[in-house]
């Protein structure tokens, strides 16, 4: 069963007096469950796949269904609550609220959903000790280092059981060692938790940890394999 | 160069700058405005005080300010009036009067007024009374009976042009001198206390009912520049002997105008630096963000050998350039300002009984006056760089380290 | 804490010169505000007291008409039934009775036309503060009957002291001549050059005498615990006269008809202070704005990070809205704190206007000026200050509606 489904999905940008054609037909199928990568150069086209699978950007043609939501027929806020609910986002780089705690961090999100306090702050802990940050729930972004910051990024991105995690070069500004535990920590919780994980990359690492590596190039889809694991 | 550098600076960041000019320009805008309407309130105060029949100067008989009787009268008025034609500049007015305070009364009604006999020609081209006449006619040289009153009097005494008015004052041997006029004209003033207060008779009759002969109250000059009136004043004063003749400048005989336009420029220069505190604020804090934004690049310059006192120069450069566009921005907006409300004024009228009681006039002229725009400028240029060393300082002060570790 | 609030705080304090110097810049308006309505709410109350201490009292009854006209024939012909009514009437704090005539006063060497006013000794201290303006000599008493105050600058311009006589004549309330001579008793300086030099009193019932009101006076004053309990007692008063006879009519009126000028005057001055205020708050305001602004510009990555997780534009403008008005609180708490000091200090000591005697003299106020702290003179300015500053902080926090995700994210 799929849980992402994108058809021919084509997304021109205007830049001054140039006109990028970033997307250029891409069909994606992603099934529930799964850890999959796209790959590219830059200006391959992935960080915008990804922003518009996640909602935060709108192709110019072709259709997204995420988790039966058919992004072409939601608004803004709609869209905003979508992402609330089932998509999860790790960035590169200054994913958290600098002003709020680790713990306040990834209980912002289960605030924004309504969850109610005692039950933000139990699955809030629970999480941030799954990915291995227990003790340091008080430590602001500032505190932490890169990797811990991270770590606390995809807390917050799971911690509300989203359909889909999408983290666009998550790994890039970690070290090498670093950006491994994080990826075994988001492999721990796909298998734990069945949580489907989307990397945009050009990180060698991340394509080895991925069991589906798909391939852009100029806007298009080059290469889309399963590897047997 | 400078120049140059400061001025793309500023506007690397548009809306920040126009924020702040803004508030420089209200700022500038309101010192100049409330400037100009207070000077002109001032300067309104000042003319109707003189205009009304205080003049510019004043020769009374010694006494006659402290107890103005008809007995401190000036009982060979030609002996001054000699010395006067000497002693005045070319250009000036003026007249005789007779003035005692009187009680008027009709057949309802009686008040205490201040009987004014004056010179209709001379007296004209001095005071207001010429033109004020707004019924019936102003006071001719022959007109024995004929009296000219104020409107406002005319109400409260519920009567009308050519009717009688009886007045009664002390005469020269302590008698009650009583007279029948009739009312030839009725004036309006600026003020309605100036329409109560004064009634208008020719000199001549007035000295025949006071039996003063020749006799005079007071000697009223209008200089042709307001400026000269020390000058002409000590003059006179050292050719009238002061046994018998006392020499007063307008501002001695209007101690409430004196005491506003010694007030007013306190006031004014309070409101500058009220108004410069709240712009002050923006500037250093718009300042401060601009440097601190730029803490890499100020840090690389220094890297690459500039001296400490270049960076402030340059931030300096920087305020200065916004204060001058702020300033000069001001300026034209509160010109043009002033100069649309020139012809029609500010009108206070629904507040006339108020303006009334605080003595000033119902509708009011912006002036501007020189001193107080260079003032205006003067704080806002000098205090706004001096604001401003604070940012330039800290922008000076980073290291290049600190500063390239800065994100 | 709600957890907005709380990031609204912290976010404050992560630029903690900027944050100060614009709760600084706000504070300074309301400190200045604070003060200077309480200024100006002072002295309208000391101008108002000494008008009404001297002249007028809360409210007057009297024959229509005569506050206009001061005609002699204009009485009220039965002042005690009015007495009795303020007797009866509660909230009244004394009355007294006063009748006016204009007439020739007459010394040895002057003569002048001046306001004879006849009071009832006994009442007339409990009203105004005659009894103890008196600098020479003493106040009249029950028994006096040709005695008089006057003001020591009419005295000075008639050139009389304690003891000499005055002729007075003037028309009686039936048009006959009136006169009689009476012997200073006392002299008064109330500090208000005009009154000091145009009145003079003399003791109510020799008045009535030689005046021929056949026991009728012109006004009948009262004095109220409060100006603010005026407007219901003035209500009750005039709900208990009644005017059978259309040609007697009387009326009741309050210290503000009785001195249009002065309320106007006050409402000139506040007004004009008023419009001052504004400007100098706009100027505050664009002084503020860039902090609010670059609160929004600086952090537009992160406001890309709280969207793509889910945070709503809406929610995002409360957050800012929050912070800003966090900020505008504080300041203008910081600034009625400090303001209301500054203001208590100079209510109790005073502050002397030097050069300002003649202006002083004019309008009847005392040459050291107290501030009075009230709810309003407190509340008005921050209240200003608040709104306009509000006004300021909605265009960034609006602005942020028009960020999309992707843009923001983009942002450096």
């Amino acid at each position: 069963m799929s849980i992402v489904e994108c058809v021919d999905i084509k997304k021109t940008y205007d830049q001054g007096k140039v006109e990028v054609e970033a997307l250029r037909g891409v069909s994606l199928s992603i099934d529930t469950g799964g850890f999959m990568a796209l790959a590219g150069p830059s200006g391959s086209g992935k960080t915008t796949m990804l922003n518009i699978m996640g909602g935060l950007d709108s192709p110019d043609s072709g259709s997204v269904v995420v988790d039966e939501h058919h992004y072409d027929q939601m608004n803004q806020s709609e869209l905003a609550s979508l992402r609330l609910h089932k998509v999860g986002f790790v960035f590169q780089a200054y994913n958290l609220i600098p002003v709020l705690s680790a713990l306040e961090n990834v209980e912002f999100v289960m605030l924004l959903q309504g969850v109610p306090q005692a039950e933000r702050r139990e699955r809030a802990e629970a999480i941030l000790n799954d990915v291995g940050l227990k003790g340091m729930y008080d430590r602001r972004p500032a505190e932490l280092s890169g990797g811990q910051q991270q770590r606390v990024a995809v807390a917050r991105a799971i911690v509300s059981n989203p359909a889909i995690v999408l983290a666009d070069e998550p790994t890039a500004n970690l070290d090498s060692k670093t950006g491994q535990g994080l990826l075994e920590m988001m492999r721990e919780m796909n298998e734990k938790r069945r949580v489907t994980f989307v990397f945009s990359t050009h990180d060698q690492m991340v394509m080895d940890y991925a069991r589906r590596l798909v391939q852009l190039r100029d806007g298009l889809v080059v290469d889309d394999r399963v590897k047997e694991t | 160069m400078h120049l140059q550098l400061g001025w793309r600076n500023i506007w690397r960041n548009p809306r920040r700058t126009a924020v702040i000019m803004i508030a420089v320009v209200i700022g500038v805008w309101s010192m100049i405005f409330m400037g100009a309407f207070h000077r002109g309130m001032i300067n309104q105060m000042v003319q109707n005080g003189i205009a009304t029949l205080t003049g510019h100067i004043q020769v009374h008989y010694t006494g006659y300010r402290d107890d103005p009787a008809i007995e401190k009268s000036m009982a060979e008025p030609e002996v001054v009036q000699t010395i006067l034609e000497k002693r005045v500049p070319p250009g000036a007015r003026w007249t005789a009067r007779v003035r005692v305070s009187a009680v008027a009364s009709n057949a309802r009604h009686s008040g205490g007024v201040t009987l004014v006999g004056i010179d209709p020609a001379r007296e004209a081209q001095v005071s207001f009374i010429g033109e004020a006449v707004t019924q019936g006619h102003y006071l001719r040289p022959d007109d024995e009976y004929g009296i000219v009153v104020g409107e406002a009097l005319v109400e409260k005494f519920e009567t009308k042009l050519g009717r009688k008015l009886i007045l009664m004052s002390q005469d020269t041997d302590r008698e009650i001198a009583s007279r029948a006029f009739r009312i030839v004209g009725i004036f309006r003033a600026e003020m309605e206390a100036t329409e109560k207060q004064f009634v208008f008779v020719t000199l001549t009759a007035a000295q025949r009912m006071l039996k003063l002969e020749k006799g005079i109250s007071e000697l009223c000059i209008v200089l042709p520049d307001r400026h000269e009136v020390n000058e002409v004043a000590d003059n006179l004063r050292a050719a009238l002997p002061p046994s018998k003749y006392e020499v007063h400048k307008w501002r001695d005989l209007l101690p409430l105008v004196d005491a506003y336009l010694s007030l007013f420029d306190t006031f004014i220069y309070i409101w500058f630096l009220v108004v410069f505190i709240a712009m002050g604020f923006g500037i250093v804090n718009t300042t401060l963000m601009a440097v601190f934004e730029r803490i890499r690049e100020f840090g690389l310059l220094k890297a690459l050998g500039m001296k400490p006192w270049w960076i402030m120069r340059g931030v300096l450069t920087e305020s200065f350039l916004l204060l001058v566009m702020g300033m000069a921005a001001g300026n034209i907006v509160g010109l043009l300002t002033i100069f649309a409300l020139s012809g029609s004024g500010i009108d206070l009228s629904a507040f006339a009984a108020g303006a009334e009681w605080a003595g000033i006039s119902r509708v009011i002229y912006p002036v501007i006056h020189a001193k107080d725009v260079t003032m205006a400028n003067l704080v806002v240029f000098i205090l706004g760089l001096l604001v401003s060393i604070y940012p330039a300082a800290k922008a000076a002060r980073f290291t290049p380290v600190e500063a390239l570790a800065h994100t | 804490m709600n957890v907005d609030v709380k990031m609204a705080w912290r976010n404050i304090w992560r630029n903690p010169r900027r944050s100060i110097l614009t709760m600084t810049a706000i504070a300074f308006a309301c400190l200045l505000l604070v003060f200077m309505l309480s200024f100006q709410f002072g002295s309208y109350d000391t101008m108002i007291n000494s008008a009404v201490k001297i002249h007028t009292g809360h409210l007057q009854v009297q024959a229509e008409g005569y506050q206009d006209k001061r005609t002699m024939r204009l009485v009220v012909p039965d002042p005690g039934a009015i007495g009795s009514i303020l007797e009866q009437t509660p909230g009244i704090d004394a009355y007294t009775y006063r009748a006016n005539a204009f007439s020739l006063v007459s010394s040895e060497e002057r003569t002048y036309g001046i306001v004879v006013i006849g009071i009832d000794p006994a009442r007339e201290a409990n009203v105004s503060t005659l009894k103890k303006v008196i600098r020479q000599g003493s106040y009249l008493s029950a028994e006096d009957t040709n005695q008089a105050l006057l003001g020591e600058l009419l005295a000075k311009n008639l050139q009389v002291g304690l003891g000499d006589e005055l002729v007075m004549i003037g028309q009686g309330r039936d048009g006959s001549v009136a006169a009689t001579v009476v012997e200073v008793k006392g002299t008064y300086n109330s500090g208000q050059d005009e009154f000091d030099r145009s009145s003079i009193h003399i003791p109510l019932k020799h008045f009535q005498d030689v005046y021929a009101m056949r026991g009728g006076v012109h006004e009948v004053v009262a004095l109220g615990k409060s100006l603010g309990a005026i407007p219901a007692i003035r209500k009750a008063v005039a709900g208990s006269i009644e005017n059978e006879d259309p040609k007697h009519v009387l009326v009741v009126l309050d210290w503000i008809d009785l001195m249009p000028g002065l309320i106007e005057g006050i409402k000139l001055d506040l007004i004009s202070g008023l419009i001052l205020y504004c400007i100098l708050i706009l100027v505050v305001a664009f002084s503020i704005l860039n902090t609010f602004l670059m609160a929004v510009f600086e952090r537009t990555k992160e406001f890309g990070v709280m969207m793509a997780i889910g945070t709503t534009p809406r929610r995002l403008t409360k957050l800012l809205l929050l912070e800003s008005i966090a900020m505008t609180v504080i300041g203008i708490v910081v600034g009625i704190i400090a303001g209301c000091l500054i203001t208590w200090y100079f209510q109790v000591h005073g502050i002397a206007i030097s050069g300002m005697s003649e202006v002083v003299r004019q309008f009847g106020i005392p040459e050291r000026m107290y501030p009075k702290l009230s709810f309003l003179s407190v509340t008005i300015g921050p209240t200003l200050v608040l709104f306009i500053t509000s006004l300021t902080a909605l265009y960034p926090a609006l602005r942020v509606r028009r960020l999309r995700p992707v843009e923001a994210l983009a942002s450096v």
